[in-house]
């Protein structure tokens, strides 16, 4: 079973993953392909695109990257980097005819960073508005709270649809940001829950996608649950569960995991329903169980 | 005494928080030295260090010993400031950290400071998105052994970079060493930055730490 209103960017174009640094370290823009082609038939929709440090050092390298993907795939890319003049020779790059007239992604701009909205200028694109920080006094802030998140995004919708340039909602993404459940003893992980059921619910954001980096939420913990299942794919399908409904409807992930929704009674699905309302060392004791059988 | 320190070390090491605070709290009503109290923590937090590097042990177990530890030490701080005649008690050293300008992350941050800090160390916590300039401003205020830059974006690289160079041009490149962190970080950005080396946990950092100032238990 998957879930059935649920877009995927593919992840994977990011030295982050290791196997893809090694592709960027002998510039294999061969195996860069294939990478894009596999995810492409995985079923993503969107394919990111991040090439770390050598996005801002290496404009050739990144430009190379961009032309090779949109050679064999026609799905349109998405860049990742908050930075206006890598964002330009992105966007410049970009060739909509390759991707069938679809629009790319910019990923991301956040409100520590208004200036990259200009960046329509060069040509029309959907963007991931970062929810998880806020401009206060002039510099910016993490959101701790469900309801700074929620007026962050509202913010951040308002501004881009009254702007000059030429946006649907349905090219608006807010980025909630699901942080690493293994530390959470701030109740970060039901915040982001709280603030998709707001956005979600908010009758002035309808049309508006919500998203999150799902891969962060396994983060330093063991691969195996106590059941014996996968625990990162569980606690990421434990969190979709949850959060789908409420209308976080975007995903950067990877296509090839088996994303789809968890019975009430799932092991890991049950553990994380209890871990939501805890915090400090209760929430701590409470995601050991995840591994550890009591 | 031998039966209940061996049980603190236990009740530590296996999560037992309970009963953790009960017998440091015991112990010291017997009238038992506070620096022999702190000194089986550290016994008890090496073995779960341990278990952590064989990942028996994860950040959940890492964290939650460093809560217990907290606690006792909270109960002992005053006995021992009492013993020392009101002083604070010494450190091991002293750490200049902050998450670099550009990035606002501080969850690892704060593990490494509350990790390093139970480690014996004394840290100088400069927050998120922290300028260059106050970076500087804290280590020749603070004249510390380690600076830590953390930073979980990938633009962080270039402020790390921007950092540390910063702090050789004031002249201090030669008398502190650096570490970084988090995210995505690895040999190759520690040596982009110029840092002197990286750790991938809150573990690696304290490692680093005592490698450098050369304090350990």
């Amino acid at each position: 079973m998957t879930f059935s209103n649920l877009t995927i960017i593919g992840e994977r174009i990011n030295p982050g993953f290791k196997s893809t640094e090694t592709l960027f370290t002998n510039d294999d823009f061969k195996g860069i392909q294939e990478l894009a082609i596999r995810q492409a038939n995985a079923g993503a929709a969107y394919l990111n695109v991040n090439c770390g440090r050598r996005s801002k050092d290496d404009p050739d390298f990144l430009k190379e990257v961009i032309l090779s993907i949109q050679a064999v795939v026609d799905i349109p890319l998405s860049f990742d980097f908050p930075n206006v003049e890598v964002q330009e020779l992105c966007l410049k790059t970009y060739d909509i005819e390759k991707a069938k007239g679809r629009k790319p992604i910019v990923n991301s701009i956040a409100e520590t960073r208004w200036e990259m909205l200009e960046l329509a200028n060069i040509r029309p694109f959907k963007v991931i508005l970062m929810a998880s920080e806020r401009m206060e006094d002039g510099r910016g802030k993490p959101n701790k709270l469900a309801s700074e998140v929620f007026e962050t995004a509202q913010r951040m919708v308002n501004t881009v649809m009254k702007s000059s340039h030429d946006f649907n909602k349905e090219d608006l993404i807010v980025d909630v940001s699901v942080s690493a459940l293994a530390a959470d003893t701030e109740g970060l992980t039901k915040m982001a829950i709280e603030a998709i059921r707001l956005i979600g619910e908010d009758p002035d954001m309808q049309g508006v996608h919500i998203m999150g980096g799902l891969s962060n939420i396994g983060q330093q913990l063991p691969a195996k649950a106590a059941d014996g299942s996968r625990l990162k794919l569980q606690l990421e399908n434990a969190f979709l569960t949850m959060a789908n409904p409420l209308g976080f409807d975007f995903l950067l992930g990877t296509p090839w995991k088996e994303y789809g929704p968890l019975p009430e009674d799932n092991y890991v699905y049950r553990i994380f329903t209890e871990v939501l309302d805890l915090s400090g060392i209760e929430a701590l004791r409470c995601i050991r169980k995840f591994y550890k059988a009591v | 005494m031998g039966n209940k320190a061996d049980e603190l070390v236990n009740a530590i090491a296996e999560m037992d928080e309970g009963k953790a605070i009960d017998l440091a709290n015991q112990m010291l009503a017997e009238g038992i030295d506070p620096l022999e109290v702190l000194r089986l923590c550290r016994v008890a937090m090496n073995i779960v260090g341990e278990r952590f590097e064989k990942q028996e042990y994860f950040l959940p177990e890492l964290m939650m010993a460093g809560d217990m530890l907290e606690q006792i030490g909270a109960i002992v701080k005053p006995l021992l400031m009492d013993q020392a005649g009101g002083e604070e008690p010494e450190t091991l050293g002293t750490i200049v950290l902050g998450t670099v300008h550009g990035d606002l992350h501080d969850i690892g941050k704060n593990i490494v400071t509350f990790m390093l800090e139970l480690n014996g160390f004394k840290v100088i916590d400069l927050g998120i998105d922290v300028p260059i300039e106050k970076f500087i401003d804290a280590i020749e205020e603070n004249q510390p052994q380690v600076v830590a830059l953390s930073g979980f974006l990938t633009l962080a690289f270039d402020s790390m970079k921007e950092t540390v160079e910063a702090i050789a041009e004031a002249g201090w490149r030669d008398k502190v060493k650096i570490m970084i962190g988090g995210g995505q970080i690895d040999e190759q950005v520690t040596n982009y930055t110029g840092a002197d080396a990286f750790g991938k946990n809150a573990m690696e950092a304290v490692s680093l730490c005592n490698e450098w100032i050369g304090g350990a238990t």
